[in-house]
């Protein structure tokens, strides 16, 4: 193996990933939001990507999404597996003809030679079915290491997209790793001082110990009923509001958080799944009443986006 | 494309993929142009794609002024590459049929020859038909039209009337032009109308668009306003008519892209677009973009640089190359040259003993995902060698799509081959990526298998509690449970019939309680298509006997009908116990399989059980072994309901019936003369010997009639006996027998009857059947001159009886005969009718 893989470099650190990949898409027009506050397993369920695809409005959008995937813990001893790890996310509505090439002038922008390199788009088809949404694309290999996910919307909360969007994830930890050649994820330089581990091994381990051990099924059980309860009570509510006078209701409609209640459901249904206390039934129907939920969120959002404002691009 | 054809032009030089091969199945090939940056002594002139093209170079000739060359592109988004042979494939038949549609093909009967060969191509990113030449201008189409009577369309005068006119106008003739026709009906005008050929380029851009946008997927997408859907989306359209100063571009637009007359290279050869004048023009730019269209090409390159490379793993390919590529120097003849290379490459001592693992699905993948293909040798710590073979290649193979190496003597090697989509790798960079990403997942099976060894496999069992099966069906601890109990009653059968032994019927009891502890393993968490393998090696691993270890590694087998079967006995009644439970409970709690529904998989669990029971465990009383665990059998698997021996029955009866057509071979009506025959289905390995017997002597004259003559006894018995007809006697009464053909029928079936009992003890089921054969005189005699519905009801109940026994012990004891079909008729038909008329109807179907 050579010394390094950048010649006359030895990789961005983590936060300079970070940085470099923010600077290359807010430079594409792309508003740079902040990661969601609410547990989710995947960029995608983060509202600036689950309610910003919905709609006529053109939009683009980067940023940054911690993700849980409590199946995927590993008591921060595997080498290459964590249960949170961290997306760079890009939507892109609609996708620009160049947008494979722009994604490609991403990855020169992070110090990636592809001059020296093999990316290669291999089919992938991503869907997700608490969502209702899923996506024709691919994921991008380079030099044969997963390093994002290429999708083509097609459909999001049940609804048909128009204009479809674009959207990118970066599995940030995997590209530094690649990037610092490093062995294992921990390793990673998160800055000069300090590694990924340093941040990061001491939550990894409890988070896992918490979702494969201490987590109560029965608990999560409940309070995921408690929370899809409180969502489906305040979606009913919004059945009343059908009138012109109705307006300024539907405007003050609490719709963002009933989808907060629906990101709670879906993370509980993922502590469940990690502790095997899902049975195959159990699990189609869970997943089918998360779906319901987001899909009413969305049919709600497409409702009031004619009459009301939301925010425009600048 | 056959090997000898194939192109050895790799890695050679900078630009290793300019190809020249194709400038044949140009119509007006321009000189080839020998490739100035390959440096001598290693050039390879062009091959000839297709020799067919030169022998036709007078055709052309003549066609080139009315005909024109035709080169699409459609530029894509990365195709998935288990759809690119078949889109391929679909492009060159689409654009055939709209070119015939449209009459821009000279006529195939009046010149066979004249027809172009439509040549496609694709790669990753696009998928392209050359057709050498299309007709410039449709011809000119005459057609005849029928209008209104003559009475009706001239006045008294003659002169023609409104009907007349409107008929010429319609048709874009003059009045004075329609023609009279002399029809049964009276006469009638008619009109010569002739429809003048339009020039290609207006045509083709009403016709292409078609054919692009009617190519279908498997799995498609939109993506622009005008939601047109393809496999991803398109980026550019390359439509060019004619070459050189008559080429134009065909204008049309599909999903918002407009056609050009610009291709664009390999990725790495920029993003600009390259117009091209030809297709020769067009195969020499993209070989200096980096790109090879023709997959065959892409696959004669990978696998000769596979063979260099394993050859001379040192080298690498590029050395390795023009070390043998100096073997072919000095010869002009492109074949003689191929040939040298290639016996110089078979002839030189291995430098060292690495044999590729071949996979045909792997390397169709490859080529299919790649436009100028690269193979390199990657290698990875010898460490990792203590894994389990079977883990490293399902990793390399089936998760980083590399192909693995062995020694001549079979042994794993720490290095793989991997195929890139670039033209080299100068610098070792991307070689050290996948070495990197490879150590990854080798250090991840490595964890898992460590981790997992914490917990051996026995200790795993009451884990199997927690591990849900199905809802209402419990957890895989139940499975394993009910799994038991099958493989207990399975065990005593076989050692009572001295087919298996004390101690195998232990192992095989082990092996059930062992075989699904491998689910709670996180290398099987992982690998999922591996559980049972990884079951089988942790068993070995930690010390289980090897029978019960192979037993576990081999129990999901046989997956479908063509998949192997267990190794050993043991193994086989472990996967038989699991797919009779499979079975029992998928019908327990309503998830049979109905018309193409079949959630559960019990129709393939279902033909695993019968190819066991035929292949693995021949002689096997199925019937016998299920009906122990049904409604009214003695043996409660504690399932939520006891399906009953005839649903049970007639789901394995029908598996079997799809059994001996499918892997058996039979003929339809065999297999159905088999399955409803008195011996039935139920040891499915001697219904399989007996339809290859009845499958042997079907076709002789003798046993036809005998055929035709069962249905014809199965008919009187079912349709014309009443019950009354029978009587109350039992048996048959031999002084009611008359003396002729009715008692030489009984004599000659008496006299069989002990031979043809003997024979089915000893499985001789042919003889059985030629034996079967020999009473068709005596059956024929019988019904051409005995009433059987006679008068006397002591009679007519005798013969019933007569029939009745013939038909339990010959017609349809090893095979009912009434089932086969275009049996040949028993001779003296009409007067059989006339003995049995008025009490049958005619018999044959």
């Amino acid at each position: 193996m050579p010394e390094t893989l950048q010649s006359g470099t030895t990789g961005l650190t983590f936060q300079d990933l970070i940085l470099k990949l923010s600077r290359f898409w807010a430079d594409q027009g792309c508003v740079l939001a902040l990661p969601y506050d609410v547990e989710v397993g995947a960029g995608t369920m983060a509202p600036e990507t689950f309610l910003r695809v919905l709609g006529p409005q053109p939009y683009r959008v980067a940023y940054v999404q911690p993700s849980r995937r409590p199946a995927d813990g590993r008591y921060g001893e595997n080498p290459n597996r964590l249960l949170k790890h961290t997306q760079m996310q890009v939507i892109l509505k609609p996708p620009p003809e160049n947008i494979q090439q722009m994604y490609l002038e991403s990855l020169s922008a992070i110090g990636i030679d592809l001059d020296h390199h093999d990316v290669r788009f291999e089919e992938d088809n991503w869907e997700a079915p608490t969502l209702g949404a899923w996506g024709i694309g691919w994921q991008v290999m380079l030099d044969g290491l997963e390093i994002s996910q290429f999708t083509y919307f097609q459909q999001c909360g049940g609804l048909d997209l128009d204009p479809i969007s674009v959207e990118l994830t970066y599995g940030l930890e995997r590209i530094t790793a690649f990037q610092q050649n490093v062995k294992e994820v921990y390793e990673i330089k998160w800055n000069n001082t300090f590694t990924y581990g340093d941040i990061r091994r001491a939550e990894e381990l409890e988070f896992s110990v918490y979702d494969f051990e201490v987590a109560d099924p029965e608990t999560c059980r409940e309070i995921l009923d408690r929370y899809e309860r409180e969502a489906l009570r305040v979606l009913d509510s919004y059945r009343a509001l059908k009138g012109p006078k109705d307006d300024d209701q539907r405007r003050r409609f609490p719709l963002r958080k009933v989808y907060d209640l629906c990101l709670k459901c879906s993370h509980l249904f993922n502590i469940l799944d990690a502790r095997g206390a899902i049975s195959v039934t159990e699990r189609v129907a869970l997943i089918a009443r998360i779906r319901k939920m987001a899909c009413r969120v969305a049919e709600i959002y497409v409702d009031r986006l004619a009459p009301v404002e939301e925010a425009q691009p600048a | 494309m056959s090997n000898q054809e194939r192109d050895l032009g790799f890695g050679v030089g900078s630009s290793p993929i300019a190809e020249t091969g194709s400038q044949s199945s140009s119509p007006n090939p321009e000189p080839p142009t020998p490739n100035p940056t390959v440096p001598s002594g290693s050039t390879i002139p062009p091959l000839h794609r297709s020799n067919l093209l030169w022998v036709k170079a007078d055709l052309v000739e003549t066609l080139s002024s009315a005909s024109l060359p035709l080169l699409l592109e459609i530029g894509c988004e990365e195709i998935p590459a288990r759809f690119l042979t078949d889109a391929q494939k679909q492009f060159g038949e689409r654009l055939r049929a709209a070119l015939e549609q449209a009459r821009l093909l000279p006529v195939a009967e009046e010149d066979p020859a004249s027809q172009p060969p439509i040549e496609t191509y694709s790669t990753p990113r696009r998928l392209v038909a050359h057709v050498p030449w299309v007709l410039a201008t449709q011809p000119d189409q005459s057609e005849e039209v029928m209008g209104p009577p003559v009475r009706v369309a001239f006045d008294a005068k003659g002169k023609p009337t409104r009907a007349a006119e409107s008929f010429a106008q319609k048709n874009g003739v003059r009045v004075e032009d329609l023609l009279k026709v002399s029809t049964p009906n009276g006469e009638y005008l008619k009109a010569k109308k002739l429809t003048p050929g339009r020039q290609a380029s207006t045509v083709l851009k009403e016709i292409l668009p078609g054919v692009i946008t009617g190519l279908a997927f498997p799995k498609s997408m939109y993506w622009e306003p005008s939601k047109t859907r393809f496999v991803r989306p398109i980026r550019w359209i390359l439509a060019l008519l004619g070459e050189g100063d008559q080429g134009h571009v065909v204008a049309f637009e599909v999903a918002g892209v407009a056609t050009g007359n610009s291709t664009y290279g390999h990725r790495a050869a920029g993003t600009k677009p390259v117009s091209v004048s030809s297709f020769y023009d067009y195969t020499q730019k993209l070989g200096e973009l980096l790109v090879q269209v023709d997959p065959e090409k892409r696959r004669g390159r990978v696998l000769d640089e596979i063979e260099v490379l394993l050859k001379f793993p040192a080298l690498g390919v590029m050395t390795g190359t023009a070390k043998i590529l100096r073997a072919g120097a000095g010869r002009t003849d492109p074949n003689e040259r191929l040939e040298a290379v290639r016996s110089h490459i078979r002839a030189l001592p291995d430098e060292s003993d690495l044999r590729l693992i071949t996979d045909r699905d792997l390397e169709d993948w490859v080529v299919n995902s790649t436009e100028c293909p690269h193979a390199i040798l990657g290698t990875f710590e010898e460490r990792f060698l203590k894994l389990p073979r079977e883990i490293l290649i399902t990793v390399m193979r089936d998760h980083q799509k590399y192909f693995a190496v062995e020694s001549s003597a079979g042994k794993l090697q720490s290095c793989f081959v991997t195929v890139l989509n670039v033209v080299r790798d100068p610098k070792g960079n991307i070689r050290a990526g996948h070495e990197r990403v490879l150590t990854a997942r080798f250090s991840d099976a490595e964890f898992f298998w460590n981790a997992d060894q914490k917990v051996p496999l026995r200790d795993r069992l009451p884990m199997l509690d927690r591990v849900t099966y199905q809802a209402e069906l419990g957890s895989y601890g139940d499975k394993v449970r009910r799994m038991e109990a099958i493989a207990k009653s399975l065990c005593s059968t076989l050692q009572e019939n001295g087919k298996m032994t004390r101690a195998e019927a232990d192992h095989a009891l082990r092996a059930v309680q062992l075989c699904k502890c491998d689910l709670t393993t996180q290398m099987v968490q992982e690998f999922t298509e591996l559980q049972g393998v990884v079951g089988g090696l942790y068993a070995a691993y930690q010390g289980e006997p090897h029978e019960v270890a192979d037993a576990i590694y081999d129990h999901y087998k046989p997956a479908g009908l063509d998949d192997k079967l267990p190794r050993t006995i043991v193994g086989a009644v472990v996967s038989l116990a699991d797919k009779i439970d499979s079975v029992f409970a998928g019908f327990a709690v309503g998830l049979e399989p109905t018309g193409s529904s079949d959630p559960f998989g019990l129709r393939r669990a279902g033909n695993g059980i019968i190819k066991l029971a035929v292949e693995a465990l021949p002689g096997l009383n199925l019937l016998d072994l299920v009906s122990v665990f049904t409604e009214a059998g003695a043996v409660d698997l504690r399932l939520p309901q006891r399906p009953s021996l005839e649903v049970v029955s007639a789901f394995l009866r029908e598996r079997e019936e799809y059994y001996l057509t499918e892997a058996g071979k039979l003929r339809y009506d065999t297999v159905r003369a088999v399955i409803h025959s008195h011996l039935g289905w139920r040891i499915p390995s001697e219904a399989l010997q007996r339809g290859k017997a009845l499958e042997k002597v079907r076709d002789t004259q003798d046993f036809g009639a005998l055929a035709a003559a069962a249905k014809r006894t199965h008919n009187i018995l079912k349709k014309s006996a009443a019950r009354e007809d029978w009587g109350s006697a039992m048996g048959i009464n031999k002084s009611l027998l008359t003396d002729g053909p009715e008692r030489d029928l009984y004599d000659a079936y008496e006299a069989s009857r002990a031979t043809l009992k003997d024979l089915e003890a000893r499985c001789a089921f042919e003889e059985a059947f030629r034996v079967l054969a020999t009473l068709r005189p005596a059956v024929d005699r019988f019904f051409d001159k005995v009433l059987v519905m006679d008068q006397n009801p002591e009679i007519r109940a005798n013969r019933l009886q007569l029939l009745g026994g013939l038909r339990s012990f010959v017609f349809s004891r090893l095979a009912d005969l009434s089932q086969i079909e275009g049996s040949i008729s028993p001779s003296g038909d009409g007067a059989t009718s006339g003995a049995d008329a008025g009490a049958t109807p005619n018999t044959p179907d």
